[in-house]
């Protein structure tokens, strides 16, 4: 074929001068590795998000008492979340599923036997484990007859269980929360970490009714969790509550709240949040190094043309049609994005994985970018091989020649 | 085979016209050796353009092996050059960085069917002007006369009707001049036409017509009575140098 011959000629171009080849490929190399980079941190993050949308439910809304932005755990110590609070948005709020209260104290010292540990202390109702889509691993959940009885029972977390008890089943011993002994019911399975960054199974749950009079005797909750039916209305009901809450506690903004509202959807958007600017950042870099990179091979070729002007004679003399030289320029001009392509990705690559080794960035690495650089880099070496392609094939040969 | 008649050429820079050509007139038959001849600035270089198909006149006419050169679009032109014609150089034009054998399939890069032996091809005209042993080096490797004999091995690869050599001596040394003349000599004998422009008296000598332009036209038009024998010359050369 007359073709693959021509673009064999364009080719064996590229090795003539190693150094200047090196510079034409140099913009793709790092526009196609931040590429690289940007799209394995884009899905690793997106699974973080996942992840922690997932810990947090992806239906849920948290109301906790205290105020500031952003999601944090309850503050101790503010008093003003009632049950009564609870109660209004049951009433006044269409689309809930489920509204589950609790009180938390954090710190609290926990023996079994010689064993001691710290943890979370909450008080929450029988429906905790729906609302939080939370399930046991053995034994049984805190019940209705617990909350009516203020039974002295709860259920541990796993970090809690084998902080205590080690690997065996805690399920039917006691434990001594403060100076209150209790019977543990069961163990609730492991969660991880919170998106907070929390220990989410260092925790004992007592039923709601014993933790609020005979372990804490406080008349105030720290938290409300809140489960909608459909996962469009979460941003709609966590403004009616505040509405609510707003009301309830006499505030007017711009008075500071005294209470939180997170939704599943703020969750998600916190953790795109740092590696959101970080990717425009990267795709600024790799748009603009692409740019640069092509402007770049588009004058070293323009350059190439004029230093070759009289092999271009030659080869034209020798029968070469000007759409033959026209070819010749513009493999070579391909044949380097795609070599340039081929380094980037590798360079891509090893920076994604260094990535996601020093700097803890969730990193994954797939096909797409990829399949993303092949495309963009036949794009620049089209786009800025055309115009040094169309002046060498232009170039009358007998002017060439002289 | 080459039939020009009143053929003209004028470049126009600016708004000056230079007119080059001024209605040259002759025809060249199949297997004959001519020189054509003339000072600088007479036309010989723009003539031999036109013949080679690396240029167009803007009038007259031009017929090359029944083709009438004008009317061909650039592609066409291309192809003629590739099939018709086999160039030699002043400057040799030699690809620096490919090794004689590539430089000499070069021209069947552009041909319509790329030939199967094309290698086995190139060896065998690089033998027959005599660089059997120097295929693989590169023209930086090799000395004037060498490099020409590449270029002239280059020319003969395509089979071409004509060979077209633009002051094809000019840049060698007197030996090596010979060594390309006597060449010529024997691929005419084998019925090859050979057009040769030259300004030196000496070296048109060779050939067995010379064509004299003058100021754009045909000043005359010669049978060489008795052309001078390369071979006698390099003979003569070399006792001289004996003698020395």
């Amino acid at each position: 074929m007359r073709a693959s011959r021509i673009v064999k000629e364009g080719i064996q171009s590229l090795g003539a001068n190693k150094l200047r080849t090196f510079f034409m490929m140099a913009g793709t190399i790092v526009g196609i590795a931040a590429l690289t980079v940007i799209m394995a941190m884009g899905k690793g993050t997106e699974q973080n998000v996942m992840k922690k949308v997932n810990s947090f439910g992806i239906k849920a809304i948290m109301v906790t008492a205290g105020g500031g932005k952003g999601f944090s755990p309850p503050q101790e110590g503010i008093t003003t979340l009632k049950l009564e609070d609870l109660e209004a948005i049951r009433s006044q709020v269409q689309g809930i599923e489920l509204l589950s209260p609790g009180v938390m104290k954090r710190g609290s010292s926990i023996k079994a036997g010689n064993a001691q540990a710290q943890a979370t202390a909450f008080a929450v109702e029988s429906d905790f484990y729906d609302a939080w889509e939370w399930q046991l691993t053995s034994g049984e959940p805190i019940n209705a007859e617990d909350m009516s009885t203020m039974a002295r029972t709860c259920n541990l977390g796993t970090t809690l269980s084998r902080t205590l008890f080690g690997s065996t089943d805690p399920v039917g011993e006691y434990i001594q929360i403060g100076a209150t002994r209790f019977l543990v019911k069961g163990v609730l399975e492991s969660r991880g970490t919170s998106p907070s960054g929390g220990d989410m199974d260092n925790r004992v749950l007592v039923p709601l009714t014993t933790g609020m009079r005979r372990l804490l005797n406080v008349d105030y909750i720290s938290f409300i969790r809140v489960k909608v039916k459909d996962i469009k209305d979460l941003v709609p009901i966590g403004d009616e509550i505040r509405k609510i809450l707003h009301e309830r506690h006499h505030i007017t903004p711009p008075q500071e709240d005294d209470f939180a509202i997170v939704t599943a959807t703020d969750i998600a958007e916190a953790a795109r949040g740092i590696s959101g600017t970080l990717s425009i950042l990267l795709i600024a870099l790799a748009g603009l190094s692409l740019i640069v990179g092509g402007i770049v091979l588009m004058n070293i070729l323009l350059i190439s043309v004029n230093e070759r002007v009289k092999e271009i004679g030659l080869r034209r003399a020798l029968g070469a049609t000007q759409s033959d030289i026209f070819m010749q320029f513009l493999a070579e001009s391909l044949a380097i994005t795609l070599l340039g392509m081929l380094f980037g990705c590798l360079v891509g690559w090893g920076a994604s994985l260094l990535v996601g080794m020093y700097a803890k960035a969730p990193v994954i690495i797939s096909w797409e970018p990829f399949a993303l650089a092949v495309v963009f880099s036949l794009t620049v070496g089209l786009f800025f091989g055309i115009q040094p392609a169309r002046r060498a094939a232009r170039l009358k040969p007998v002017e060439a020649l002289q | 085979m080459i039939e020009v008649k009143d053929l003209e050429k004028t470049f126009a820079k600016g708004s000056i016209a230079t007119q080059v050509l001024k209605g040259a007139s002759f025809s060249i038959d199949e297997g004959e050796y001519v020189a054509i001849m003339g000072t600088s600035g007479t036309g010989k270089s723009t003539l031999m353009n036109i013949i080679g198909c690396l240029d167009r006149p803007t009038g007259g006419h031009y017929t090359l092996n029944g083709t009438e050169v004008e009317s061909l679009d650039d592609d066409a032109l291309s192809h003629l050059r590739n099939h018709e014609i086999g160039f030699v150089f002043q400057q040799f034009h030699l690809l620096a960085r490919a090794s004689a054998l590539k430089n000499v399939m070069l021209p069947l890069i552009y041909a319509d069917e790329y030939p199967e032996d094309a290698e086995e091809r190139a060896k065998q005209v690089l033998s027959s002007v005599g660089l059997s042993d120097r295929m693989d080096h590169r023209p930086n490797e090799l000395s004037g006369g060498q490099q020409q004999r590449v270029a002239i091995a280059r020319a003969l690869v395509t089979n071409p009707s004509i060979i077209l050599a633009d002051e094809p001596t000019g840049n060698l040394d007197r030996k090596s001049g010979l060594d390309v003349l006597s060449i010529f000599r024997r691929l005419n004998g084998e019925g090859r036409t050979i057009i040769m422009v030259t300004h030196d008296e000496m070296t048109a000598e060779h050939a067995d017509r010379i064509i004299q332009l003058k100021d754009g036209r045909v000043a005359s038009d010669r049978k060489v009575q008795d052309p001078k024998d390369p071979q006698k010359e390099l003979e003569a050369l070399k006792t001289g140098e004996d003698d020395r």
